[in-house]
């Protein structure tokens, strides 16, 4: 069965190079410019993985997990959440907030894949 | 993939001039945190996007700056001439990366490792080790080994693994891939099926694994779950004891047990088997703590310009259409349709003036330019001067900014060039040592005027005068005032400049100025004192798309003369224009040159109509346009004309009427200046 991921950023570029990265890939893309849509759009659907960045504006990274983890239908979802690898102490708020792992920015395709791979199969 | 590559280019152009203007205004006030952010911030998301769409070396540039602002945010390294005039040059090169960073140019190659020479220079004359990544990188090649090794890996996931999305396995499957393996699972933890919790993971496994990749490839695949598990990952032994017949009989025996083997036991067996050491691998984990940074997001969309174009298009489309309604209502005596139609109108009205108000941009997005413009310039000249800019939130129709760019970086290098004085000069004539140039933008009724003032040494009138004589543009008795003479400045091919600098007097000149201004519909004006400075002022229509206009007839044909245009209008009798050959007349005691328009556009003069003459303005004098009719004053929405119209000179645009009939808008300007040859070109041939 083809896999959903939900990808949240807000760089419009971004989105799109994931986008198009992922779809060649054979997933079923979403994407989202920030928490609150991204909150929306999971609402009656079946996402296999979310990506999400930390920084966004309307409502962050850390916040969208912690809201994600609340909904019965997504509490062992993976997530995944984009970082640089100056960021520890993000990356433990952010795993502390439920998130199953993380992206290390700048990525290439390469990279964003086995990540992705690393935790839905 | 050309088309997201676009999109990337589009926002990075936008990084690199937000970047440009922070430190433009940090120079002059360094201690601006939020401005040092909002750099970081940029360099950080060229860093997190370039490598994804293949610019790679934007990724690896930035992430070199991006190391220097983060000192400097931290406050471990001051932000120094240096490091604004090494930031600025790198904010250019990244200029050029985005743009050409396909062609493998040996130049840019070498300015590129100049400047990333230069940038690690800046950062590693502090106390700071070098970049993390480089460690690791050394260490990588330094154990990976073309020989096999073997590793121990005793990984234990914590009972509540899967609440976070972890899903062991995978992990385990992950490692397959990577070498030969052998993974020992245990399973005695799991409880009876009544007491069984489904979410909670009660397995463990250890794995003996060969594999040429490096302990930190090894790492790497459990780095999710680092905090959730025990594990322990340690090199066993060189070469492969997976596919050792001896040691995988010993192992199997062990595994009977039930119980963990260790990597003790393991090390006497292999150590049996190959006397070998193995030796432990430390985690590399070099990170440092790095504070988080805010985000500045506005909340807009971009829109591509072509659409916002084809937007006013069809609502002056709209407004047209309902003019028609209206007028058709009107004549109706249907109250339901008048309600209705007086409703599309309120609407439409509505609409339009929003659809106007989108393509409004600020003048605030030229300032940039000009403040760059000013400070490399001024440097080259050695002069000092500040650039300050008022008014920057007054706006303007994108189509009239897009035409002031070119015009105002002219004006602005004129007054740098030209008008600020030397230091010493400025010193003598006890001015302070800074020149200065004000940008100041404001509304005036439905124009924007935009003043450029310096306080440099003015023009000298008498020195212009000398000079249009010596060009012939004026002769050595005409006596014109002040204004005048400044207005020479404006002929074409006219440069005060004693020798041609390499910054103004490239040929392109005033005229240029004057021209791109008057395509816009705009007008400039110049004022000046000797000593105390010259003044340009741009008045400059509010939007194109819309024009107050003088609706005229000739014969069965509409035209709108532009009412910005228009000075007077008289009546006169048909004889005083009839067989006149020298195409003046006498009005209000001036002798104004006309042109009738029957005779311009071909037609027969009409003896039995009363013709009516609009004065316009034509440059600094006076001209007639002769018309069989003057309608009335009209605000029209123009459209452009087509393609196959493009090389006439005369009609700019046209118009629809309320009635639906098309009224065509004269270019006063270039209309004169068509007539004009037409006469000088008859003369000829005379």
């Amino acid at each position: 069965m083809t896999k959903t991921i939900l990808f949240v950023d807000d760089s419009e570029s971004i989105r799109e190079i994931v986008n198009f990265t992922l779809q060649n890939e054979g997933y079923n893309v979403l994407v989202s410019d920030n928490g609150k849509n991204a909150l929306s759009l999971l609402d009656g659907k079946d996402i296999n993985l979310i990506i999400t960045d930390l920084h966004m504006p309307e409502m962050n990274g850390i916040e969208l997990i912690k809201e994600v983890r609340k909904m019965p239908h997504y509490q062992r979802t993976p997530i995944l959440f984009l970082t640089t690898e100056s960021q520890v102490a993000k990356k433990m708020e952010a795993k502390e907030a439920g998130a199953t792992g993380w992206i290390v920015k700048p990525f290439v395709p390469a990279k964003l894949i086995s990540a992705i791979t690393k935790v839905i199969r | 993939m050309d088309k997201l590559r676009q999109k990337f280019i589009e926002e990075a152009s936008e990084h690199i001039r937000d970047i440009e203007q922070s430190l433009l205004t940090l120079e002059s006030n360094p201690d601006n945190h939020e401005l040092i952010e909002k750099i970081f911030r940029s360099l950080h998301t060229l860093k997190g996007s370039g490598a994804m769409f293949g610019f790679e070396k934007i990724s690896e540039f930035t992430h070199e700056l991006e190391t220097i602002y983060d000192l400097i945010r931290n406050n471990k390294l001051i932000l120094g001439k240096e490091v604004f005039d090494l930031t600025l040059a790198c904010a250019d090169h990244l200029k050029i990366l985005i743009s050409d960073e396909k062609k493998d140019n040996a130049e840019i190659n070498e300015e590129y490792r100049n400047l990333l020479e230069k940038i690690h220079e800046v950062y590693s004359g502090e106390s700071m080790p070098g970049k993390p990544s480089a460690n690791q990188k050394d260490k990588k090649t330094a154990d990976t080994g073309s020989d096999l090794s073997t590793y121990y890996i005793y990984f234990k996931p914590n009972a509540d693994i899967f609440d976070n999305g972890t899903n062991p396995l995978f992990l385990i499957d992950e490692l397959t891939s990577l070498g030969h393996f052998m993974a020992i699972p245990y399973l005695q933890d799991i409880p009876e099926i009544e007491t069984i919790e489904p979410y909670r993971c009660y397995t463990h496994w250890e794995v003996i694994f060969a594999t040429s990749e490096s302990s930190d490839t090894l790492n790497e695949i459990f780095l999710f779950v680092e905090d959730n598990c025990v594990l322990d990952i340690q090199k066993l032994a060189n070469g492969n004891l997976v596919d050792n017949k001896k040691f995988v009989k010993r192992i199997e025996k062990l595994k009977e047990t039930g119980k963990d083997i260790g990597i003790d036991a393991l090390k006497i067996i292999s150590e049996d088997l190959e006397q070998s050491v193995a030796s432990k691998v430390k985690k590399a984990l070099g990170d440092e703590f790095r504070t988080s940074f805010r985000d500045y997001t506005i909340s807009s969309i971009r829109v591509a310009s072509e659409k916002l174009d084809h937007l006013m298009n069809l609502v002056s489309e709209l407004v047209t259409t309902q003019a028609r309604l209206s007028l058709y209502s009107e004549n109706d005596s249907s109250s339901e349709l008048t309600a209705i139609s007086e409703n599309i109108q309120k609407l439409s009205r509505q609409l339009r003036d929003l659809a106007f108000e989108i393509v409004l941009v600020p003048i605030d997005t030229l300032i940039t330019r000009f403040q760059r413009l000013v400070r490399d310039l001024s440097k080259e000249l050695g002069k000092e001067v500040s650039f300050i800019a008022k008014g920057t939130e007054t706006e303007l129709d994108k189509t009239i900014i897009e035409n002031l760019t070119d015009p105002l970086m002219h004006i602005i290098r004129n007054c740098i060039d030209h008008g600020i004085e030397t230091t010493e000069e400025r010193l003598k004539k006890g001015k302070p040592e800074q020149g200065t140039i004000l940008l100041n933008a404001y509304h005036s009724s439905t124009n924007v005027h935009i003043e450029i003032s310096d306080d440099g040494k003015g023009i000298d009138a008498e020195k212009v005068r000398k000079k249009a004589v010596a060009k012939g543009l004026i002769t050595e008795d005409n006596y014109l005032t002040e204004k005048q003479i400044y207005e020479l400045l404006f002929l074409p091919g006219f440069s005060t400049a004693e020798h041609v600098t390499d910054v103004s007097g490239r040929g392109v000149g005033m005229d240029v100025v004057k021209q791109k201004i008057t395509n816009i519909r705009g007008e400039i004006e110049i004022e000046s004192s000797k000593n105390a400075g010259t003044k340009l002022t741009l008045k400059v229509p509010l939007t194109l798309s819309i024009i107050d206009g003088l609706l005229v007839r000739v014969e069965d044909i509409f035209y709108l003369i532009p009412l910005s245009a228009v000075e007077k209008i008289y009546a006169i009798n048909h004889e005083d224009i009839d067989g006149k050959f020298n195409n003046l007349i006498v009005l209000g005691g001036e002798r104004i040159p006309y042109f009738y328009l029957r005779k311009e556009f071909n037609l027969e003069a009409d003896n039995n109509i009363n013709d009516q003459v609009i004065v316009i303005k034509y440059e600094t004098q006076k001209v007639g346009l002769v018309v069989d009719e003057v309608i009335g004053e009209y605000q029209a929405v123009l459209k452009p004309l087509g393609r196959h119209y493009k090389n006439q000179e005369i009609i700019s645009a046209a118009t629809i009427l309320g009635d639906g009939t098309i009224a065509l808008v004269i270019d006063v300007n270039r209309a004169v200046n068509h007539f004009a040859n037409i006469i000088t070109h008859m003369e000829e041939k005379i």
